[in-house]
């Protein structure tokens, strides 16, 4: 079984994103192959640079990276995503694999979840 | 591998291109909820034979020709059955 | 020095307030006694919420993080629990100051 998670919305705005990542977290605590693809304004997430003590939450982009160390098995990010925010690859934390946003891609996995 | 999707955001909410580009030749798109509203805006183009839950049609008063098939709660579960993989966007 | 706030649950409401005297005093009122092997978990568990500004999720993702810090001898739940009763993921990372694990599982 591997499973896919999107992540289309933006961080920080609304509980989604974490409530996708917690799912996640939960099929690597048990071993099941899971990914997680960034699209649309979801790519944000995947920015160097966040700081968002002022608003007084936690940096998603430093829980993603602590999220490969529990199994979570790939972080992708879709081209017209990052083109569309004006981002390059050096911009985004490690670990991080681009892609595109397709049928071909979603072909890879069993199961497609969009939280 | 046929895949039905279940789509239930308003055009307007940006999985819903996201969805639409998702469908297959083989797949099959259900619209519910909120993305019914999309069979009453000009200019969408939906991928391949349309269904939509009746219900959700009725509650919102969106009429629809033969174009798009409404279908029940009993169709849509069969719809799940018979798919090999179910999105929900 | 007052001690500081914690939450009804006993974790500290700013993991950046924690000190070791913190960790022995909250360790003392689940009849702990911390020894080396104790603090290599909490400074692992320290070191984990600098760099991720989390806490392992859930128990199993606890044990499955030490594993890889810290290798198969430690990484494992019966250690763990021997060191840290309870739920170890809850008891550690109250006592190293972190917040409480979110997840169930």
């Amino acid at each position: 079984m591997s499973v896919l998670i999107i992540i289309d919305q933006a961080p920080y705005g609304n509980w989604s994103g974490r409530e996708a990542l917690d799912m996640a977290l939960s099929l690597a605590a048990f071993d099941q192959p899971v990914s997680l693809l960034f699209v649309g304004a979801g790519i944000n997430w995947l920015r160097k640079q966040q700081n968002p003590a002022p608003i007084q939450q936690k940096g998603v982009n430093r829980n993603l990276a602590g999220a490969t160390v529990f199994g979570i098995e790939e972080l992708l990010a879709d081209q017209d995503a990052l083109q569309r925010y004006g981002l390059g690859a050096e911009d985004l934390l490690d670990g991080v694999a681009i892609t595109h946003y397709d049928q071909d891609l979603l072909a890879n996995y069993l199961h497609v979840v969009c939280q | 591998m046929m895949t039905l999707h279940i789509l239930n955001k308003s055009p307007e909410h940006p999985r819903f291109r996201l969805c639409l580009e998702a469908v297959g030749d083989a797949d099959q798109l259900l619209l519910i909820e909120n993305a019914v509203l999309a069979l009453s805006v000009e200019g969408i183009k939906l991928p391949g034979r349309i269904m939509a839950l009746a219900s959700d049609l009725d509650a919102r008063g969106v009429s629809v020709d033969g174009s798009v098939d409404a279908i029940h709660y009993d169709g849509m579960v069969a719809l799940a059955a018979a798919a090999d993989r179910v999105i929900s966007w | 020095m007052s001690q500081p706030k914690r939450n009804n649950e006993g974790f500290l409401e700013n993991a950046w307030e924690w000190t070791p005297e913190t960790a022995s005093e909250i360790a003392r009122e689940d009849d702990i006694d911390l020894e080396n092997n104790h603090w290599e978990i909490i400074s692992f568990l320290r070191g984990f919420y600098r760099e991720h500004e989390m806490s392992p999720p859930s128990n199993r993702l606890f044990v499955k993080a030490v594993k890889e810090h810290l290798g198969e001898d430690k990484g494992n739940s019966i250690y763990l629990m021997r060191l840290f009763p309870g739920t170890p993921a809850k008891t550690a990372c109250r006592i190293a100051g972190l917040p409480r694990p979110t997840n169930c599982l």
